[in-house]
């Protein structure tokens, strides 16, 4: 409070600061929402009259409604089998006692570590029509059809195991903070497990279940890489195909796309307005201070046991079927693959690493060779410049996320006044589905007149790569701020004090006392960021652009037919090493954020310790032999 | 040593702090006492500089502080959580201000141990994380820490107050023994009257923004200024009039329309009359039994009055016996009834 000085370096940051806030929440959030929003009213009609509404007429007459009603219908859908998914695993592996809950655990959880394009190209490598297990699936079910893993019924299936991770995290931290001395009273007063389950368990859960239903509906409407490969026309798929197209082929396909990411975010935001509203009720879990931790419950009735049991172990099939086939598949032969079938006398690393000749028959009947056509994912030029690519982008945003994050955080508890405003600011993205802003962001910096970035064209060759980064930033810049703001909030405020009285400045305070206090926080949020953003579709294909095709793009495009004439080879190959590689990326961030990371200093000096004697006993026995 | 010359502090429009003055002596152990809310906080915060007065002065070795910054006042604190920093060794937090001072690595290492083998640390707690020590540990790091830079006065701000009873204690009889071996001038807050009394030289009892009285454990507690320091230190009864009106009918000259006070242990139920004490016979309702002593609830004149007798073998009195009451009346404490009487 005391300072001599009031124009210093202190404040000379400040007015930066401002000017920065401001030039990120008007220049790329505000300004091209907008203009998308106002790019639908913009429109002339085809005898080239100015009629604000003739795109919403053309809405209205003709069948982009379906779109929307395609999108609702799977979110509606996806609301109800995903609860019923999402619900059973966590009660069969946190309420009910069920032998090898620990691996069936492990089972559900594997969408954790492997999700979108890599999830889809897996099912995809399973269930499509030339997939693995098809020919297995049309023998069991004959009435089944070769090519029943397309549109909705495929969109439906596989959104409803890959959609569970938030039950996976939130439920089970919600069921298993439930005290169980609630759960004792209501059995000693007569109630049987189930009895309990409804009664007392189910309510205390019903907060954490809305939000997670709200969470399944907006994941529904949004949904993009499902529908775009799985071939389903949703609102997501329809807006990059109009982005992409010209006027020439259709009407104002620009506007049209705009009117209907508008519509998605009118959705997004009356549905988060709702489950503010709702949380901010307020609602605990548990009232007493003693909490008792939950025990297992026993079904009691062997039927009943027995359907669970099988019911448990039928689900955990569905969920480790495409993790262990990708797997297997994923180092065996081009041969192997090409014929869907295992071969366990030959184990190759080819698809990670290694490079063979490709040999075909031509029209004439006679070879022809392509050297190294078959190729694994890291000597494959197209796969690694895609990993490259997506590596620094979402490393870069992931940082620069994580930075501005932390710099509005320090203001934010430092302001109440204005420090809320600038919260909000930062919270804004959350409002507008990603589709939104990438959309807005191609169409309005695809000019030379935007003063504000110097009249350059973003979406032009190499500078899309920037306004990826961009949309990755801004993307990321509500969760990040939710979560860095928590662990602010943990720092005594005394801590402060204390600093201060022994002679630090406010810089010294922020580097030295409160930035190694939430460091663990800010680098866990830059580890999930950053992992959310390495296999992340649904941005880089609205953008669309050939200079920053993703790693994700990549792997969509694996998805092709594999040519005959030695184009595309190997790309299933790839495929099962692809989502190998990030299922391993991922566990490995997973395990750093929620295992190593959320050591203390005591934690880590004790492992110190117990390295330095590990160390210790090797290097002084080698002392003891090497000495005369 | 550090003189407050008529602070007041406000918060918007609530004055948190009236004309306060205080003088603390050097060497002196002086502690600010008082209610939560009452200001003794905000006293301490306006000498270290948290705070800064709307008017009045911070003079310390007659130099005028007031607007002197936090960290260069060379004021000492432990605060009430330590704020020990979590992310560092017990070690590093002892050598953070000195490094903030950019002292040479030798002399922080030699004024580090220093510190720490006079309070009492070993050289294996200095390398372990806060986290690693007991409550009684962290405290010393704490004093260790406010005493390193050697400031010229040292703050606690109710440090013994998260700890439980029986550490409490053990605490408060360290403390005390380091600040005599030390000799540093201390200013101590605390709501504890009990802490208050055994470690103070002198305090300052503190009321919804003023001071109520300053002086040795033994004004305040014998000699209370005011009502509220009475009612506030120890426990009292409150003479009715029923009493009173006795009393005065037996000479007493009280004036009836004050209150009037008399602290438990200068009733008794056990003593002989020696002439110098009125005695009343008194009802006995109830005994509680505590070992060390014994605290009778008697009844006399139609009112209820509590009794302190030490445990020293006298015939215990039960339930419904008649006991004879008997106190000095040098000993009621008489306060002319004011508007902020919290009786």
């Amino acid at each position: 409070m005391l300072n001599e000085k009031r124009f210093d370096a202190t404040f000379v940051f400040r007015i930066i600061g401002i000017v920065f806030f401001a030039y990120l929440f008007l220049g790329f959030m505000v300004v091209p929402c907008w203009n998308t929003l106002t790019s639908i009213f913009r429109e002339k009609t085809a005898s080239g009259e100015a009629d604000p509404f003739v795109v919403i007429r053309f809405f209205l007459a003709g069948n982009m409604k379906n779109y929307v009603w395609n999108s609702l219908k799977l979110a509606v859908i996806l609301v109800i089998t995903v609860n019923i998914v999402g619900i059973s695993i966590v009660l069969l592996t946190e309420y009910f006692d069920i032998k090898g809950a620990k691996i069936l655990r492990m089972g559900y959880m594997t969408t954790m570590i492997y999700s979108g394009v890599a999830l889809v190209t897996g099912y995809m490598f399973l269930y499509a029509n030339d997939g693995i297990l098809t020919p297995l699936l049309t023998n069991a079910f004959p009435g089944l059809s070769k090519t029943w893993f397309t549109g909705f019924g495929a969109v439906v299936f596989t959104m409803t195991f890959a959609c569970t991770s938030n039950h996976m995290l939130f439920l089970r931290n919600a069921i298993r903070g439930i005290d169980y001395n609630t759960v004792e009273a209501a059995r000693n007063m007569g109630a049987g497990p189930f009895k309990v389950l409804l009664k007392v368990v189910m309510p205390t859960l019903i907060p954490t279940l809305f939000s997670l239903t709200v969470m399944t509906f907006i994941t529904g409407l949004c949904a993009m890489s499902s529908p775009t490969l799985l071939g389903y026309d949703s609102i997501n798929p329809e807006i990059v195909r109009l982005a992409g197209s010209s006027s020439a082929d259709e009407s104002f396909p620009q506007a049209r796309a705009a009117l209907l990411s508008i519509i998605l975010a009118i959705f997004t935001i009356v549905l988060l307005t709702v489950l503010t509203a709702y949380e901010r009720k307020g609602h605990y879990l548990s009232v007493s201070k003693t909490k008792a931790r939950l025990q297992k419950q026993k079904i009691n009735n062997p039927v009943a046991n027995v359907l669970a049991h099988i019911y448990a172990y039928v689900l955990f099939i569905i969920y480790m079927t495409p993790v262990i086939m990708i797997i297997i598949f994923s180092f065996q032969s081009y041969t192997a693959i090409r014929l869907k079938r295992i071969d366990f006398s030959n184990w190759t690393l080819i698809n990670f690493f290694g490079q063979e000749d490709f040999e075909f028959l031509t029209s004439r009947g006679t070879y022809k060779t392509r050297e190294g056509a078959i190729s694994g994912v890291f000597s494959n030029a197209d796969a690694v410049g895609g990993i490259k690519m997506s590596f620094i982008l979402s490393a870069v945003a992931a940082a620069l996320a994580c930075v501005i994050v932390v710099v509005a955080c320090n203001y934010i508890s430092k302001h109440k006044k204005t420090g809320t405003f600038l919260e909000y600011a930062l919270l804004f993205p959350w409002l507008l589905p990603t589709i939104l802003i990438c959309y807005s962001y191609r169409s309005y910096f695809n000019t030379e007149t935007v003063w504000y970035v110097g009249n350059n064209n973003l979406y032009y060759a190499d500078n899309v790569k920037l306004l990826i980064i961009m949309a990755y930033v801004v993307t990321k810049l509500p969760f990040s701020l939710r979560m860095i703001k928590a662990s602010f909030y943990t720092i005594d405020s005394e801590l402060e004090d204390a600093a201060k009285n022994l002679g630090s400045s406010p810089i010294q305070t922020f580097l030295k006392v409160k930035l190694p206090i939430i460091l663990p926080s800010v680098l866990a949020v830059f580890a999930l960021n950053f992992n959310a953003l390495f296999t992340e579709y649904d941005m880089s294909a609205t953008f669309a652009s050939k200079y920053g095709k993703t790693y994700a793009m990549v792997i969509q495009s694996m998805t092709m037919d594999e040519g005959l004439y030695g184009y595309n080879v190997n790309a299933s190959g790839r495929r099962c090493a692809s989502t190998v590689f990030i299922m391993i990326v991922s566990g490995i961030i997973l395990w750093l954020v929620y295992g190593v990371g959320a050591r203390d200093l005591s934690e880590r000096l004790e492992a110190r310790k117990r390295r330095r004697e590990r160390f210790a006993k090797i290097f002084g026995k080698k002392k003891l032999t090497t000495e005369p | 040593m550090i003189k407050l010359n008529d602070i007041v502090v406000k918060f918007g429009d609530f004055t948190a702090l009236h004309d306060i003055n205080v003088h603390v002596k050097e060497g002196e152990f002086f502690t600010f006492l008082g209610p939560s809310g009452c200001g003794k906080t905000t006293t301490l915060r306006t000498i270290t500089g948290f705070i800064e007065p709307a008017s009045g002065t911070v003079f310390m070795k007659d130099r005028d502080i007031t607007h002197v910054p936090i960290e260069k006042r060379n004021i000492g604190i432990v605060f009430q959580s330590y704020a020990l920093f979590p992310t560092m060794t017990v070690y590093d937090n002892i050598a953070f201000g000195l490094k903030l001072k950019k002292l040479s690595k030798t002399e922080i290492d030699q004024k580090v141990r220093d510190i720490a083998r006079k309070v009492d640390l070993s050289d294996e707690q200095l390398a372990k994380a806060v986290s690693q020590l007991s409550g009684g540990q962290q405290q010393r790091v704490a004093i260790a820490r406010a005493l390193v830079t050697s400031p010229s006065i040292i703050c606690l701000d109710e440090p013994l107050s998260n700890l439980d009873a029986k550490l409490r204690v053990q605490l408060r009889n360290e403390l005390k023994k380091m600040q005599k071996e030390f000799g540093i001038t201390s200013i101590y807050v605390t709501h504890d009257q009990e802490e208050a009394l055994t470690l103070s030289d002198r305090i300052a009892v503190f009321n919804k923004g003023y001071i109520e009285q300053i002086g040795t454990p033994n004004e305040i507690y014998n000699h209370s200024a005011t009502e509220f320091v009475c009612n506030f230190i120890g426990d009292i009864n409150r003479l009715e009039d029923g009493i009173v009106a006795e009393l005065n009918k037996r000479g007493a000259d009280l004036d009836p329309t004050w209150h009037h006070y008399i602290r438990l242990e200068r009733l008794h139920v056990n003593k002989m009359d020696d002439g110098k004490h009125f005695v009343f016979d008194a009802m006995v309702e109830s005994s509680e039994y505590y070992g060390l002593y014994i605290k009778y609830t008697i009844n006399a004149f139609g009112q209820t009055l509590k009794v302190i007798e030490k445990n020293d073998g006298s015939n215990p009195y039960t339930k419904g016996e008649t006991a004879h009451m008997s106190f000095n009346v040098k000993n009621i404490m008489s306060y002319k009834p004011g508007e902020d009487a919290d009786a």
